[in-house]
């Protein structure tokens, strides 16, 4: 058990989201570092001293070549050992938007147990084929072995991407990962009852880039390690909702929907680490 | 890289998968369909990259599905083309075109593939290149669109080449191929030196044929100054040509001197008469009379205007612990010429301006606003410019991307058309900046500390052809023979690089001074800041090239993009370079400040220019210029017999006009809340589709204090007296952030003016008015915005927004933006537009006079009319201390949590404001007129429902607070209309006579259907 979490929040090359990612941790009771990858390629810091490792949205090398694409290579030839050590040693890992394709696409999510950095599945063009800016409901499925989603239900975040297609070669692939609990989170009908993820995919902009079975974001199969398109860092707080001056009422302000998730990895790693 | 290197060229397209669209090929397809109505059968896009690098042949394999292509969803192939791969098009295409980049322009995905290359391949660094392409392939395309048609809708060949396979290639299998865009070095030229004891005329010519930019008056100064014998005899000490500039200095002396860096116009002697009142009176600089004096008049009064007009932004107290800052630019000029990468290369470029201020601060939010030709414009189009279709595609994908890959929300702004904006669009990008009030060290932020000694630092990208006259070519009309090498493509990650490491840097200490290489590149940037220690020494031959051969005067003026200059100390300069190197961002020692009071610029040894700082900085001669004002006549606007129902009707054509139509679809593809800080959003209401007043940010993790950012822009008034248009647009950036609640003991605000050449001259026979006009703003902006109390902490003006293209002259309407920061107390009772609850009462806070003169409505019917209704009467006339007084209740009201929505009236007038209200509500309203017709003896119902006059905002109130809140506004003019109804009805009445009724589900179909994109929406 360790009594000051440590995150690594991973920064440089266009990941722009580092600040608020940082602040959740915070806000979560973690203390948080910003990593430039390059600290961690030279070696003047260590993934070894952290508890957490962030992977957080942004652009990283302008979404050239693919978003995620020269980032994740970046951390799968320049920091292959480091980073799978970490993710053997049981400790969690998230990458959000941006930092969920560089998982994606180094071959970490949806993942294997032997952590063998093998791409299987991948973040495609939004149909409409451009960047978009808005506010999706997820649903979380309770079944998985998510740590960072326990307790949740349903949530409501921004989603601000142009790539976030969730896609495989292998469509058989869909079932394995549904059967374990990897497609952790889908984004779903606000007006439906809990639960009614489903796997035919919902009309635009309920699904805001059509992704396969509506699916937002994936852990691997240990569960510790997560990703997703949306930003629940960018739902911190009651005021930063789309629709908090019609829902929330004067006085009843304070945490946003998003903090479980950052909540919980904390109180994980606390527990566990 | 030997010119023997070979070139691989990798292709890569989707996979072919049930359920993957080819999104890049359905985007052309969309594109063509929305642009020109041509619809094809389908489109495919297949990226290409050319590597000119030495690699086996296994490597070249490997990075095919290591780097180019996905391997789950894309194909990829490596010197072979896909287009022959009958598994991947089992049908050959009609027509293909393939397009890249011309030699020398900024490839970013190319130097994005090159680091990715590196990254895989270390041993080839410095010996490799890459250069990107994209190839559209065509089905079932219709019978008379040709492959040079489509390939003029793909490509700008002011920047970009392509090749075309047409319908018999196709057959033949003959794919297009670019070559590799290679660029030869240029032969460096040795300093030339220009004889200046010549004719007026040649003087003239000097000026012309080399760009400068320069008048008589001003080239006379700079002979003067070479014929003064102290400067003759300095010089000859120095090895230089005694009596005659170089062409270094004198490209210098055009940068420093050029309207757009010191503003010639607005520091002029301004002879003005007034031929209705007889004024006849001399202004001795618009800027220093009615933009400085009053904004120190008022600095004397408040201490919280920590650092004004002197820095590339105004900063302002926030609290204790923090500053904003403020800057918005214009990047008009080459954003005509190329939409994109003009765009572009303007949100970043404002972007430095921010991490240029003070110390360096941190660029949090951005606003755009532009100005475009409307989109379904039918006219001729003069030979040389874009459909203002593209150009708006290409403005808003240059500042989409700019401002997304940056990490910078965009947070408000707004889209205004008008047919003379065909010549030049604007194009204006303002960027919020926030930084500590104190560094680590202890220094204040906002004051640069620069010491002789200090080291030069270039940090960022290098140095190339791009750019070069960008300062002078912007002050110069456009025409057809405008320069490509103005037009530049911004590169965000190199900037994002170099933002974080400058950031990482002001925190540690190293930097005592910072500015932006914007206009006039090195000229400028060390130019500016030798003024600060009375000198700078500045080495050309050191300075990193992306160009070989630039010969010295163009490596000290090329504007190349995402470049710092900063002034390290030479004990942190070792600090400040492992810094550099460690986020990647080249930083180059290239001179030092000096006390020696001339800016001396070398090539190694050789003195190229040496300019003394007073010279350079002050010598440039003051402008005299005419100026009569005689207001302009027009038609009346000619009102048609309109039943209630008509009424209804004419709002839905009122709603769909380009103007205030719904700009969600291009707003949508902005980020605008990274940095997750974003309260008010651009959109409210039930369905997120409602249209936001000002944005507001809470910038502080965690913390309730906030930040109000808003606009206004009202150029049609212009067409009737620029100082109305002026006042409205002050008007309407406050009224916006009064919507939202701000603290109206903390604003500031930013002038932007944007005119057509107010000089009189052959060209321009009506100078005088337009300098009237000028001189009108400039009028209104000193008086409102004293009485405001709203101190303008920066500003900007583009003077030469006209185009002459074939003989044809199109200038702008005058354009003035007004954007204004303000403090917000407790985001918490931030208030949004959207009507709230079935039942809540509705307000109209402010008085409605019939001022319908260049309305919105105006031009509807003007339109309608085929011109036979005029525009003219009566346009808002600006109250301002009753205004304030007004606003002062209403958010002192929203403070105690009474108001439940509020919304600004402007374009539309209270009409349009109703329907956008009921939008967020997916409501009704019923509305009764009477109050409001009680506030002046000759309004009518046209003056009611769509008169713009300034000063009010419609509110919602529960009916419990109902009482509190008409206490509150007590005093005020303050008019129950009505209430929030279900259903879909708005009906508006005066008294028991039916105005105007509208179904709200048509009106918000017509107002988002205008400017859909296109696409799923």
């Amino acid at each position: 058990m360790s009594d000051q979490v440590r995150v690594a929040v991973l920064s440089g090359f266009g990941i722009n989201c580092e600040s608020e990612t940082m602040a959740v941790f915070e806000m979560a009771g973690a203390s948080a570092d910003r990593v430039h990858v390059n600290r961690l390629v030279n070696g003047e810091m260590s993934l070894d001293d952290y508890h957490i490792m962030a992977v957080p949205g942004g652009f990283s090398f302008g979404d050239h070549l693919g978003s995620g694409r020269l980032m994740g290579n970046r951390l799968r030839f320049g920091l292959r050992e480091q980073v799978r050590r970490f993710v053997q040693a049981s400790k969690p890992v998230i990458g959000i938007c941006n930092g969920f394709q560089v998982l994606v696409k180094m071959g970490l999510l949806p993942g294997d147990n032997e952590v063998s950095l093998t791409q299987t599945a991948s973040l495609a063009l939004n149909d409409s084929g451009h960047y978009e800016n808005r506010w999706a409901t997820l649903e979380f499925d309770q079944r998985s072995p998510c740590i960072w989603t326990k307790g949740l239900t349903r949530m409501r975040v921004p989603v601000r991407h142009g790539e976030g297609k969730f896609v495989t070669a292998d469509r058989a692939l869909l079932d394995d990962w549904a059967e374990s609990g990897q497609l952790v989170v889908r984004y779903v009908d606000p007006t439906t009852d809990y639960p009614s993820a489903s796997d035919e995919v919902l009309p635009y902009p309920i699904s805001p880039n059509q992704s396969w079975r509506n699916i937002a974001g994936v852990c691997d199969p240990s569960g510790l390690v997560f990703g997703l398109m949306p930003h629940p860092e960018a739902n911190h707080s009651t005021w930063l909702g789309a629709t908090w001056t019609r829902d929330v009422e004067q006085g009843e302000h304070g945490e946003g929907e998003g903090m479980v998730i950052f909540r919980n990895a904390v109180e994980y790693a606390r527990a566990n680490l | 890289m030997g010119t023997d290197t070979p070139v691989f060229t990798y292709e890569v397209t989707t996979r072919d998968l049930a359920g993957l669209p080819d999104a890049r090929g359905d985007s052309v397809k969309g594109m063509l369909a929305s642009n020109y109505g041509v619809e094809v059968g389908s489109v495919r896009v297949i990226l290409g990259y050319q590597v000119k690098a030495d690699l086996t042949a296994e490597e070249a394999q490997r990075a095919v599905y290591d780097l180019f292509a996905d391997p789950v969803i894309e194909q990829g192939s490596v010197s072979g083309r896909l287009l022959d791969d009958a598994e991947i098009f089992s049908s050959r295409p009609q027509i293909v075109v393939q397009a890249g980049f011309k030699p020398g322009v900024t490839d970013n995905a190319g130097q994005a593939g090159l680091d990715g290359l590196l990254t895989i391949f270390p041993h080839i660094a410095g010996q490799a290149a890459v250069a990107t392409s994209k190839t559209y392939a065509f089905w079932d395309v219709p019978g008379g669109v040709t492959s040079d048609w489509l390939a003029s809708k793909l490509h700008n060949p002011m920047i970009e080449r392509a090749a075309i396979a047409k319908r018999a290639d196709c057959q033949a299998g003959n794919w297009p191929t670019l070559d590799f865009p290679s660029q030869p070095a240029l032969d460096q030229q040795t300093p030339a030196v220009i004889d200046l004891e010549v004719s007026d005329e040649r003087l003239l010519e000097i000026s012309e044929t080399g760009l400068l930019a320069l008048n008589l008056n001003e080239m006379r100064a700079i002979q003067a100054h070479y014929r003064d014998p102290v400067v003759r005899e300095q010089r000859k000490a120095l090895g230089l040509p005694e009596g005659a500039p170089t062409d270094a200095e004198l490209e210098c002396l055009a940068q420093t001197w050029s309207e757009h860096c010191c503003h010639k116009i607005f520091a002029s002697k301004i002879h003005h008469v007034d031929t209705v009142t007889g004024e006849d009176s001399t202004i001795d600089s618009l800027f220093k009379t009615h933009i400085m004096k009053p904004t120190l008049d008022i600095q004397n009064e408040v201490d919280w205007l920590l650092s004004i007009f002197h820095d590339n932004s105004g900063v302002i107290a926030w609290n204790d612990e923090w500053s904003l800052c403020m800057k918005a630019e214009t990047h008009n000029s080459p954003s005509a010429l190329d939409p994109f990468g003009g765009a572009m290369t303007g949100i970043v470029g404002v972007n430095r301006d921010i991490l240029g201020t003070g110390l360096g601060a941190r660029p949090i939010a951005n606003t755009d606003v532009f100005c475009f030709g409307p989109p379904d414009y039918s006219g001729k189009i003069p030979e040389g410019l874009f459909h203002p279709s593209r150009v708006f595609r290409g403005v808003h994908a240059g500042v989409r991307a700019g401002g997304n890959e940056s990490g910078i929300p965009t947070v408000n702004g707004a889209i205004i058309f008008d047919d003379r904006y065909l010549g030049k669009p604007l194009v204006y990008c303002g960027t919020v900046g926030l930084m500590p009030r104190r560094l680590p060290d202890g220094r204040e932020s906002h004051e640069k500390t620069p010491t002789p000694g200090d080291v030069v630092y270039m940090v960022g990208g290098r140095v190339g052809s791009d750019g070069i006259h960008g300062a002078t070519f912007s002050s110069l009309e456009l025409t057809e023979e405008s320069p490509s090498s103005a037009v530049q493509i911004g590169d965000p990650i190199t900037q994002k690089k170099m933002l974080d490491m400058i950031l990482e840097a002001r925190d540690a200490g190293l930097i005592q001074v910072i500015t932006d290489n914007g206009a006039g590149g090195l000229s400028s940037s060390v130019g500016e800041m030798a003024e600060l220690t009375g000198g700078a020494d500045l080495d050309l031959a050191v300075v990193p090239l992306k160009q070989a051969g630039l010969s010295p005067w163009e490596i000290l003026v090329s504007e190349s993009q995402e470049r710092m200059t900063v002034g390290v100390r030479p004990a942190d300069c070792a600090a400040f370079e492992a810094l550099a190197a460690l986020h990647e961002v080249e930083a180059t020692a290239v001179g030092t400040f000096t006390d020696s009071g001339a800016f001396v610029v070398r090539m190694s040894e050789n003195v190229v220019a040496h300019l003394p700082i007073e010279f350079l900085h002050d010598g440039c001669p003051q402008l005299q210029l005419e100026s009569e004002w005689t207001p302009p006549e027009h038609e009346p606007i000619e009102f048609p017999e309109s039943g209630a129902e008509d009424m209804g009707a004419l709002l839905e054509r009122l709603m769909a006009r380009p103007n205030v139509a719904s700009k969600e679809w291009w707003v949508r593809s902005y980020d605008h809340e990274v940095i997750a800080q974003s309260v008010i959003k651009p959109f409210c209401g039930v369905n997120h589709d409602a249209p936001g007043d000002a944005a507001v940010i809470a910038p502080i993790q965690g913390q309730t204090q906030g930040a109000v950012i808003s606009n206004g822009i009202v150029p049609r008034y212009s067409d009737i007296d620029a100082y109305a248009m002026t006042a409205a647009s002050i008007d309407e950036a406050l009224r916006n952030a009064v919507c939202v609640g701000v603290d109206l003991d903390l604003i500031a605000g930013l002038d932007n003016f944007c005119w057509p050449d107010p000089v009189e001259s052959a060209k321009t026979p009506d100078g005088r008015y337009k300098l009237a006009q000028l001189v009108r703003a400039n009028r209104a902006l000193d008086e409102v915005c004293r009485a405001y109390n709203l101190p303008c902490i920066s500003g900007k003006d583009s003077m030469k927004n006209d185009a002459t293209l074939h003989g044809e002259k199109i200038s702008i309407p005058p354009t003035i933006l007004f954007s204004l920061i303000g403090n917000h107390s407790d985001v918490r009772k931030a208030v949004s537009s959207d009507f709230k609850t079935v039942g809540d009462r509705i307000y109209l806070c402010g008085e409605t006079h019939q001022e319908l003169g260049a309305s919105e409505l105006a031009y509807l019917l003007r339109d309608e009319s085929g011109g036979e209704s005029g525009i003219g009467g009566q346009v808002p006339e600006i109250e301002p201390e009753r205004n304030l007084a007004m606003y002062r209740a209403l958010t002192a009201a929203m403070g105690e949590g009474l108001v439940a929505s509020a919304h600004d009236c402007s374009d539309g007038g209270l009409a349009a404001a109703v329907a956008e209200c009921c939008f967020g509500a997916d409501s009704g309203a019923s509305i009764d007129l009477s109050g409001v017709m009680t506030d002046c003896g000759d309004i009518d119902s046209w003056g009611a429902l769509f008169g713009e006059s300034l000063g009010r905002i419609l509110v919602s109130v529960e009916p419990q607070h109902c009482e509190a809140f008409e206490a509150a506004m007590s005093g005020h003019a303050c008019h129950a209309l009505g209430s929030v109804e279900a259903g879909d009805q708005i009906s508006i009445s005066n008294g028991d006579e039916a105005v105007l009724t509208a179904s709200m589900a048509q009106l918000r179909a017509a107002w988002k259907g205008t400017l859909d994109g296109g696409g799923p929406q």
